[in-house]
């Protein structure tokens, strides 16, 4: 025969209660907490220059190390100029590599203002050159590669805009450089890459370096500081 | 069928990954490589020794293509037969390349869900999602500008022109320029004595939380006038969005309130397949008026 709880003595009952209160009381304040801290140390991992968010950011920009190593894959693209250009016309360069499409109207002309900066302070350096990499090769011809490369003053031969076979593109951009993120609510497009705001530095050997938030407006120094620890390392 | 069949060899895409993963030498430490690919058998030689497939863009190796490949052990085409799709391995070592695990797409695939497949495609970096002229689109739900769920198969029997924006996009030459093309091109199909009366458009937010019927149909107004006739509003959720974007190469990045987006416009035929596709915001009216009423037309002969 079960005993039944109402059997037991009130001060017995009251006990248990107390303690059961102070239990889930103590447990939840502990729980909380634990997740507070995982969330601030999370936050803190994840977040060295506020790359969820896409207001253009001020703070230091620092290198974000690859996921995992990446090297650049082989392609055959064509340039605003209609010129194609393959890894080989890039090999043993610096490369500083962003992602595009020309009627995104509001990351992409920030990310491409740090690239005109960058373009100003390399001029001089013909080891670096400068990639954009469009993922909406359907609507971003040549042609219309061309009108949104003066709009930044890209020069033709030291900043390449490449497009062409959609299938290449995504393979260079998900192999060579970007993450993918099937669930990120804020962004739907074919490819599903992450973090198509940033900046990325592919050393002359071809390995990826690593990024830098394109949203940071400290990003073209940054970049520059890193191409001069690369330069100085083949030296 | 076409979206069963990829279903399908999503699942052997799974099964055969999986397996590859476990069976693989460790990529690059061997000399051999395998490569995961999907393709149509063309050609298979008397001797089964040599197969001709078209097989789609092989990541990391090679673009898409219609290739000759050597087959070593023949007993991978058993059941097997051209026109079949199929998912199989490539592998490559120093001196050769052949093709193995050969499996026929299309087989027992009904629980597979849209995402699903989306991620196997991604996985592989394949581009089998975006559809062509022909193919047939998802039978996607849509919230329209009543508060009533719709589906693209209600409007069977109709050509259905549809295309994409936000009611709080600040740029004229994007979606206000769309849904102008829309009445524009409503006038003409209007005022045609010639043209077919099966048609219909379709205006797509992908701001469903902002763009609620109530918003939707207040700026549909602007743009219809008191006019309803054969154009309706509606807002399509995040994870129809998420296909989509897959589907007919739609791009949308969302920033607080803003949202940086491509421009795709659709001309589906009255079988509900892709007819035309009218990109970026350099098409006119009289070019999707055309497009409407040639599907249109053939479907009421």
């Amino acid at each position: 025969m079960f005993r039944n709880a109402d059997s037991k003595p009130r001060k017995q009952r009251n006990d248990e209660r107390l303690f059961a209160i102070v239990a889930i009381v103590g447990s939840l304040v502990f729980g909380a907490g634990f997740c507070f801290l995982l969330f601030a140390m999370n936050n803190r991992e994840n977040n060295p220059a506020n790359e969820a968010g896409h207001a253009v950011e001020n703070s230091k920009s620092r290198l974000i190390p690859p996921d995992h190593p990446r090297q650049l894959v082989n392609f055959t693209l064509t340039d605003r100029t209609e010129r194609t250009v393959t890894r080989s016309d890039l090999a043993g360069k610096i490369l500083v590599v962003d992602f595009l499409f020309t009627s995104c109207s509001l990351t992409c002309p920030a990310v491409n203002r740090q690239m005109a900066q960058i373009q100003q302070l390399t001029a001089n350096q013909p080891d670096v050159k400068l990639v954009s990499l469009t993922v909406d090769p359907r609507d971003d011809t040549p042609a219309v590669l061309e009108k949104y490369g003066e709009r930044f003053g890209a020069n033709t031969n030291r900043w390449l805009f490449l497009t062409g076979d959609k299938s290449q593109l995504y393979d260079l951009i998900g192999t060579s450089f970007l993450a993918k993120d099937l669930d990120d609510p804020f962004s739907y497009m074919p490819g599903n890459f992450s973090h198509t705001e940033r900046i990325a530095v592919v050393d002359s050997h071809g390995h990826l370096r690593g990024y830098f938030d394109g949203l940071n407006q400290n990003t073209a120094s940054a970049v520059v500081e890193e191409i001069t620890k690369l330069q100085n390392q083949t030296l | 069928m076409k979206t069963i069949a990829m279903k399908g060899s999503t699942l052997f895409c799974i099964l055969v990954f999986t397996h590859s993963v476990l069976a693989a030498p460790s990529g690059d430490d061997s000399a051999t490589k395998s490569y995961f690919a999907r393709g149509m058998i063309e050609k298979i030689a008397p001797n089964l020794r040599q197969v001709t497939i078209h097989h789609q863009a092989i990541p990391g190796y090679m673009m898409e293509m219609t290739m000759d490949f050597n087959v070593k052990n023949t007993n991978a085409l058993s059941g097997i037969s051209p026109n079949d799709e199929i998912t199989f391995t490539l592998v490559v070592d120093e001196n050769d390349e052949w093709v193995e695990n050969i499996h026929r797409a299309g087989q027992s695939t009904k629980a597979m869900t849209n995402k699903m497949s989306m991620q196997m495609d991604m996985a592989h970096g394949l581009m089998t999602s975006e559809l062509k002229p022909d193919d047939l689109l998802p039978d996607y739900a849509l919230t329209t500008e009543d508060g009533k769920q719709i589906h693209f198969s209600d409007f069977r029997g109709k050509a259905l022109a549809f295309t994409f924006f936000f009611t709080r996009c600040p740029l004229p030459d994007y979606c206000p320029r769309m849904n102008n093309n829309f009445e524009e091109t409503r006038k003409i199909l209007l005022t045609d004595t010639n043209a077919s009366t099966n048609w219909q458009f379709l205006s797509i937010s992908f701001d469903p939380e902002f763009d609620t019927p109530a918003v939707l149909s207040n700026y549909a107004n602007v743009y219809r006038g008191d006019d309803a006739n054969r154009w309706l509003f509606a807002a399509a959720a995040t994870n129809v969005l998420a296909d989509v974007a897959q589907r007919l190469d739609l791009m949308v990045m969302r920033q607080g309130n803003n949202i940086s987006h491509n421009l795709r416009t659709v001309v589906l035929d009255p079988q509900g397949r892709i007819y035309k596709q009218f990109d970026s915001n350099q098409w006119t009216p009289q070019q999707l008026a055309d497009a409407i009423m040639q599907t249109a037309r053939l479907s009421a002969q």
